[in-house]
């Protein structure tokens, strides 16, 4: 084994960091390294450079890491190297620290506040080794629950697995544990384990993620899925569109053989694991469980009607295991600390943590991993910093394209399971979607009804023909011709769907209608009753005024605005109008004037974003357009 | 095994669907893609029942697939299935309000009206999947659906006529709303806008398969040991001819 270096210089590689250009800063710090090599004392040591999987929090990327002083910079450009590298071992590079709001530098990662309120388990490993090199992995303990497992018998495997409470993470939130063991009750042979990596909520990228930057403990994890059910041969279903992800993981599936960790005769135990990857279907659907199954046996991915579960009756008729990336990549750590271990973490019917994606409107955004349990305030105020802008909070989408949306009035809902589906929504892919007082519940209901339109299979009749009447009564309320039959039809249909839908996909479609009309119908109501569109989204209904009183004609909402819409009127009368007093100190008096032209005005709101003088108003369109 | 069925006791092997035996002690499930010779599809969701297995929960599930077990208790008329086909039958008719068949009979029993706006006055299509699955188990798989979602369509419907295709006229004889126009003029069949030659039975003279279907049915060598240039029914006669004489 190659000698250890005594510092590590961590340059973040996931996809969000190599979107800005993590390629170029890890070339550019190992130049600077090189270049700086004979000048590096040797108290400072020697450095050795890794390129890791994804930090989560891509917004401030690229990041390089230094461990183990832990020094973490955000950030960071190519002409950045040098600066970097002279504070290896030395004082940190202050312009590239992370600042919140009080402006402070933060050096250390755990003092960060996005990564305070975290803790990781299934993301332990990702950005602090290098994915491609299976000597990181097993340097951080790698294919030692693997190498216990083998020595366990399948019972006890089970028992850790059910001990620990894990669920599920693929969004339905099966008892894993329980998962396992009825598989293992059907005697027919032979049995398959799949891992699911299909991802198709485009919110979503914790699965990538962990794929990308630690595709080890995936394997691992359905090796050990593979020694507890009996089952020789295995799948990794991975979404179409996730290249790296493939990449690593057919890297990582060919060092595992070559260690002895796959293959005819895994650790000379005389146990046998093949693993391949399939390619996605590229398609939503095709991550039901169903569908997925039939994409690997090479049909059309679509849910198949079955009253017969998989764990009996899965791929090619045989007793199978599907279970979730992140759900995976928890496993070895439970074989290795114990369930008892990881069920101290989380709430009674939900332990462990749970990885979301928390966009949207907040300061900080990004991939987290906290306990199950925290309230959603935490994760928007302690994690994510609060309301981008500091505006007010309207609603948090979650739980990916058939989850819900939860108001105000739930901030205080600690997250898990049982909790979020309470509430027409649900955990599902873990996506988090933050909203402020801009955000129309009419037309977010729209956006998430249509999107599942598009990806739905098509083949029952509640989902294709439910999801099309939902979606044009959606769009007929925000375009202000809505009936007051409407919401009555909606929830009809909502029913239907929820009750006769064949698929998971479309039993679930109905939740972005249910839980705005739950939370914000009056919302609905004024768009039905009045034609007016409270957060001046719907176009057809707002448009935007400028407020002259509020307004210190900057300008900005002038450059904003993508049609040209408004207008930049002379300075009338100038001071004329108001009594010298005032006239003294208004300087606005002989500045010009700003005028939205209402017949131009698309309501896109890009003039309300510019201002900030709050001055730039939707208004009902109605009023102004008589 | 025994379960029951609006309270009526029924007897039933494993591996049979709540649908079939039903409708063996005289209860009828309305169903649209449904077809006893083919794999159930579970698409229309008009057999809708509810179903209490021993010791389980009650649950809304699609009869013509559910499988029966012991002590299963199923209810095929409640106020909540009644709601549930109701919303279904009126998304169909909407989608197809020239089906012909039964959907019009359906919708007419269960007082339903459509009060959406149907995108396409003239559709009798409702996407059931019979005629594909037809022509998937019996014949070439000449035609598929195409695109996903509120989308989706029947390919060869709307695009020319299928190459594959070889006249048998399976998926015009399932489908159920009259969809898939087929006419025989003594010497020639058209379906999906191809012409074909119909054969002659040289006994009884009358014809009974397109030359395009014989050669497919020779090339896959089904049922080897029949004279294929008969037709079925003289086909029929000549084997129990055959085996009297032994
Ligand atoms: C429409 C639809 C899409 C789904 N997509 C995914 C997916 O992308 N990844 C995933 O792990 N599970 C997905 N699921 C859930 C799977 O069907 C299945 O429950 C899960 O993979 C089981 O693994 P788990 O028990 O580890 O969560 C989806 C379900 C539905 C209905
Ligand atoms: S519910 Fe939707 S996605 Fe599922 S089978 Fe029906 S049409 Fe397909
Ligand atoms: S053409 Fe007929 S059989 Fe084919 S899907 Fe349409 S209704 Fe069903
Ligand atoms: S007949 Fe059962 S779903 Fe159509």
């Amino acid at each position: 084994m190659a000698e250890v270096a005594l510092r590590q210089l961590l340059v973040c590689c996931g996809t969000g960091c190599l979107a800005n250009d993590a390629r170029a800063v890890a070339d550019a710090l190992e130049t600077a390294l090189q270049d700086a090599n004979l000048d590096i004392s040797v108290e400072r040591g020697s450095v050795e450079l890794k390129r890791t999987g994804c930090n989560g929090f891509c917004e401030r990327g690229p990041i390089v890491k230094i461990h183990p002083d832990d020094v973490s910079y955000y950030r960071v450009k190519p002409e950045h190297a040098e600066s970097i590298v002279a504070s290896i071992g030395a004082e940190p590079y202050k312009p590239l620290l992370f600042r919140g709001d009080d402006k402070q530098p933060v050096t250390r990662q755990v003092d960060n506040p996005f990564y305070a309120h975290q803790t990781k388990i299934a993301l332990r490993n990702i950005g602090q080794i290098d994915p491609l090199n299976i000597d990181d992995y097993l340097q951080a303990g790698g294919y030692l629950a693997l190498q216990k497992a083998l020595l366990m018998p399948t019972d006890e495997i089970i028992a850790a697995v059910v001990a620990s409470g894990l669920r599920g993470r693929g969004g339905a939130g099966f008892p894993t544990g329980i998962k396992w063991r009825s598989a293992n009750s059907y005697p027919s042979l032979p049995r398959y384990v799949v891992c699911n990596g299909d991802e198709g909520d485009p919110g979503a990228f914790m699965d990538r993620s962990i794929l990308e930057g630690d595709p080890h403990s995936v394997i691992e994890g359905l090796a050990i899925a593979a020694l507890a059910v009996g089952a020789e041969q295995g799948f990794l279903y991975i979404r179409d569109e996730y290249g790296l992800a493939v990449k690593n993981v057919a890297a990582a599936l060919q060092a595992a053989a070559d260690c002895g960790y796959l293959g005819d005769d895994i650790c000379g135990s005389g146990r046998k694991l093949s693993l391949e990857i399939v390619r996605g279907g590229g398609a939503f659907v095709c991550g039901e469980s169903t569908a997925l199954m039939s994409s690997i046996e090479g049909y059309v991915g679509e849910p198949r009607a079955k009253y017969i579960r998989s764990v009996e009756r899965g791929l090619w008729g045989q007793p199978t295991v599907l279970n979730n990336v992140e759900t995976l990549a928890n496993v070895p750590y439970i074989i290795t600390f114990g369930g008892a271990e990881y069920a101290k973490v989380g709430t009674a019917g939900s332990k462990g943590t749970k990885v979301f994606s928390l966009v949207g409107k907040v300061k900080r955004s990004g991939l987290v991993e906290v306990p199950m349990g925290v309230t959603l305030r935490s994760l928007i105020y302690d994690v994510g910093g609060g309301i981008a802008q500091d505006r007010p909070f309207k609603a948090i989408q979650t739980g990916g394209p058939s989850g819900g949306c939860l108001p105000e009035s739930l901030l205080d809902l600690e997250v898990d399971f049982e909790s979020l589906l309470e509430h027409h929504a649900m955990v599902g892919s873990g996506g988090m979607i933050v909203m402020d007082d801009r955000s129309c519940m009419v037309e977010v209901a729209h956006y998430y009804v249509d999107f599942l339109c598009g990806e739905s299979c098509g083949k029952c009749t509640p989902c294709r023909e439910g999801l099309r009447h939902m979606r044009d009564i959606l769009a007929g309320i925000c375009a202000g011709h809505g009936q007051p039959s409407d919401i009555d039809e909606l929830e009809e249909l909502a029913f239907c769907l929820q009750e006769a839908a064949l698929c998971a996909l479309g039993k679930t479609a109905a939740n972005p209608v249910l839980s705005t009309l739950r939370y914000f119908r009056e919302e609905f109501e004024a768009h039905l009753n009045e034609q007016r569109c409270p957060a001046g989204v719907c176009p057809s209904l707002t448009v935007m005024q400028v407020d002259s009183e509020a307004c210190t004609a900057c300008g900005a909402c002038f450059k904003a605005c993508p049609v040209g819409a408004v207008h930049q009127l002379a300075a009338v009368g100038a001071a004329a109008a108001v009594d010298e007093h005032q006239a003294g100190n208004d300087k606005k008096a002989d500045k010009p004037r700003y005028e939205v032209d209402v017949m131009a005005c698309t309501a896109c709101g890009s003039c309300r974003e510019a201002c900030r003088f709050e001055a730039v108003k939707a208004v009902k369109k109605e009023a102004v357009c008589a | 095994m025994r379960l029951t069925i609006d309270g009526v006791a029924c007897e039933a092997e494993a591996g049979e669907f709540v649908k079939a035996v039903a409708e063996r002690a005289g209860i009828t499930i309305p169903s649209i893609c449904h077809h006893s010779a083919l794999p159930g599809l579970a698409a229309c969701r008009l057999c809708l029942v509810e179903a209490t297995p021993a010791g389980k929960r009650t649950e809304v599930v699609t009869s013509c697939v559910y499988p029966v077990s012991e002590g299963l208790q199923v209810v095929t008329m409640s106020e909540r299935i009644q709601r549930l086909r109701r919303t279904v039958l009126k998304l169909l008719i909407c989608r197809a309000p020239a089906a012909e068949g039964r959907l019009a009979e359906y919708c007419q029993e269960y007082g339903v009206q459509n009060n959406f706006t149907p995108p396409d006055p003239d559709e009798k299509c409702i996407l059931c999947g019979l005629c594909v699955k037809a022509c998937e188990e019996l014949g070439p798989a000449a035609i598929a659906t195409v695109m996903r979602g509120v989308d989706k369509q029947i390919q060869s419907a709307f695009a020319e006529a299928p190459t594959d295709c070889i006249g048998c006229s399976s998926c015009a004889k399932v489908c159920p709303t009259g969809k898939i126009s087929c006419t025989d003029d003594g010497e020639s069949r058209v379906i999906w806008g191809k012409r074909f030659h119909l054969e002659k039975c040289p006994v009884c003279g009358r014809p009974f398969a397109t030359s395009e279907e014989l050669a497919w049915l020779t090339h896959r060598q089904v049922g080897e040991s029949l004279d294929l240039t008969l037709c079925p029914s003289c086909r029929a006669q000549q084997a129990a001819k055959q085996s009297v004489r032994g």
